[in-house]
């Protein structure tokens, strides 16, 4: 019984076409048993994500037949009515295989080697198995795919580094100091990316967050997201001997923290380490701040750039992961083959 | 065996300190990306020739081996390498090797100099007092080189931060304030082992010369260095100093020592 896949994901379609097609997760259920009730297929998984929205399936009938069949469902189902230009891709085995492990490996992934997707596979699989919907083929093709995943995550290094502005923060911020459970950190100018990297610094163990804006109710309603403190934009200076990490994101056309302000406060910080990350545009902090001692200056670009050379070290790894990606098809192929060959004499089938 | 001396074990150990600096040559250019024990296993096999050779040299004299130029170098080494050993069973601590590798086998090819090993008389027994005097300052000695080698480790990774090196983020070396830390742990040990050695020297010089003290120069030239290492101490816990300056006070203060013990050694009377 041959597994097709049909779908579309961020590389073979924009957002606009990828929206109309996504699943609520409610009613993913109906829509599974719809497809089993129409004799589509005998098992099947829908994963709906914000990148992909794929139909895998497991059935005895023609792939081709299966497959344009399924494509047909899923613009019945979703209303789509407009003209197709290659949006929709079309898998037989053993390429529907490959795909679902390099889903599953984060491979397919738009940030190669993210993990998010494993999670989300996992959950759309955990839906159709409550219902009922998968049977051996699927729950094998499946099972193989988060272990390969997993071994992938082990033997290379396709998830090493970060390869986000957040992230790379967060990395930066491990490589000065010992530890962040005693660190404060600053965020000055309440925009998604410094609150995105405030909630990384967090994740990873930051003590508290101080946030400082022009309009004070911004910075009160981030504060209390981040179960942190708001003070108000004309007294962040007098915040700054407790703070150990700053992120600064202000639209001010100027600097707001140059050397000269910055010489005296590193005084009454008694010169501990401290970590600037300037992701606004124009510049929030003067470069010169570089120089005085330590003190560690990181903007935008520059953290883009280290961002950029972990995802190049990843791309570098592609190789590896779909060597091992093939071996693992392969056994698996083999392994279905060997379950239907017909029973001979003396020979027990334990399906 | 007569050809395996204790010379011969200790130049094993330099062999190895060698190829210890070789492979961390390679390192280096990788990055330090990934963690690495090859050097740390080769650390621990020159430590154990050199820890052969420190056994053979003190079972032939039946003392503690610090009585001239080569095993007081010798002793020193030791002290560095097994500090490292210690340190580097954590991993982010373990490339600590390849920036003592170098240090020690050049320190290890000077001591192998023979005009070094100058072996008179079997020394007199002193009931332990000079052995115990000179075994806590060559201990000290060790600590504040292997603070030194962190500090290299730390203006190296300090350097990469602040010009942005794709290297600081990559590689896995510690990060600079658990640099900072060790560097402080090592120099508190280091003094309070020079403190505890050179409050002996009174009590030393009282049975030899009958004197509490006199202007012999290695005894003036350790007051300076337990100066040095007092001030360096005192600007880094009081005052705020750490940082860059910590460890280039820490590189410092130890190449003084490097340079000037073996020519004070020679100028001092008091111990020839």
């Amino acid at each position: 019984m041959p597994i097709v896949v049909i779908g579309l994901s961020h590389r073979s379609s924009p957002v606009t076409v990828r929206e109309r097609f996504a699943f609520a997760e409610t009613v993913i259920p109906d829509a599974l048993k719809k497809i089993r009730e129409k004799g589509l297929a005998d098992e099947a998984v829908i994963l709906s994500t914000c990148n992909r929205v794929e139909i895998y399936a497991a059935t005895q009938r023609n792939e081709r037949e299966v497959s344009q069949a399924l494509q047909q469902f899923l613009l019945d189902h979703q209303n789509y009515s407009e003209p197709l230009n290659g949006e929709i891709y079309r898998l037989g085995e053993p390429q529907s295989l490959e795909h679902l492990f390099k889903v599953a490996s984060g491979l397919d992934s738009m940030v190669l080697g993210e993990t998010e997707i494993l999670g989300q596979l996992k959950k759309a699989y955990d839906l159709a198995l409550k219902h009922q919907h998968t049977g051996s083929r699927l729950n094998k093709a499946f099972q193989r795919a988060f272990n390969v995943a997993k071994q992938i995550r082990t033997d290379t290094n396709i998830q090493r580094g970060s390869v986000s502005v957040g992230s790379v923060a967060v990395e930066l911020a491990e490589k000065i100091f010992n530890s962040l459970s005693d660190r404060q950190v600053m965020v000055i100018g309440a925009g998604e990316t410094s609150e995105k990297t405030a909630r990384a610094l967090l994740s990873r163990g930051a003590h508290s967050i101080i946030v400082s804006n022009r309009s004070h109710e911004r910075a009160v309603a981030l504060a209390a997201e981040l179960s942190g403190r708001a003070v108000h934009f004309d007294n962040w200076a007098d915040e700054f001997p407790k703070i150990d990490i700053v992120i600064s994101s202000t639209a001010a056309p100027h600097y707001v923290l140059d050397r000269a302000i910055l010489e005296p406060l590193m005084k009454l910080r008694k010169n501990r380490s401290l970590l600037l990350i300037d992701i606004a545009v124009p510049r929030d902090i003067e470069p010169e701040v570089n120089f005085l001692e330590n003190v560690y200056l990181y903007n935008i670009d520059d953290l883009q750039a280290i961002a950029d050379n972990y995802l190049k070290q990843r791309r570098e790894e592609i190789e590896g992961c779909e060597r091992i990606i093939r071996e693992k098809v392969k056994s698996l192929l083999q392994l279905s083959k060997s379950a239907n060959a017909p029973v001979h004499d003396g020979q027990l089938a334990f399906e | 065996m007569p050809w395996w001396t204790d010379k011969f074990s200790f130049a094993v150990a330099v062999l190895f300190y060698g190829i210890s600096m070789v492979y961390s040559v390679f390192l280096w250019r990788k990055g330090f990306r990934q963690d690495n024990r090859v050097n740390y296993f080769m650390l621990l096999a020159a430590a154990i020739f050199h820890t052969t050779a420190m056994f053979q040299r003190g079972f032939s004299l039946d003392r503690c081996p610090v009585n001239n130029l080569f095993e007081a170098t010798m002793f020193v080494t030791w002290t560095m390498v097994v500090a490292y050993l210690v340190f580097g069973i954590w991993s982010r601590l373990r490339f600590l090797g390849a920036f003592a590798s170098p240090i020690l086998f050049a320190i290890g090819v000077f001591a192998l100099m023979p005009s070094l090993d100058v072996r008179g008389a079997k020394p007199e027994f002193s009931g332990g007092l000079v052995s115990l005097h000179a075994t806590l300052i060559l201990l000290s000695y060790g600590a504040f080189g292997l603070s030194s080698i962190a500090g290299i480790m730390y203006v190296t990774q300090e350097h990469d931060l602040k010009f942005h090196k794709l290297r600081a983020v990559f590689s896995r070396l510690p990060p600079i304030e658990r640099l900072e830390k060790v560097m402080n742990w090592l120099l508190v040990a280091g003094f309070i082992l020079l403190t505890l050695g050179l409050t002996l020297s009174p009590f030393l010089l009282k049975q030899k010369f009958h004197v509490y003290f006199n202007s012999d120069p290695k005894l003036i030239w350790s007051i300076v260095v337990w100066v040095i290492y007092l001030v360096l101490l005192l600007m880094h816990g009081r005052f705020g100093q750490g940082g860059r300056r910590f460890a280039w006070g820490a590189i410092g203060s130890f190449a003084f020592v490097l340079l000037t013990f073996w020519g004070v050694n020679l100028l001092s009377p008091a111990h020839q």
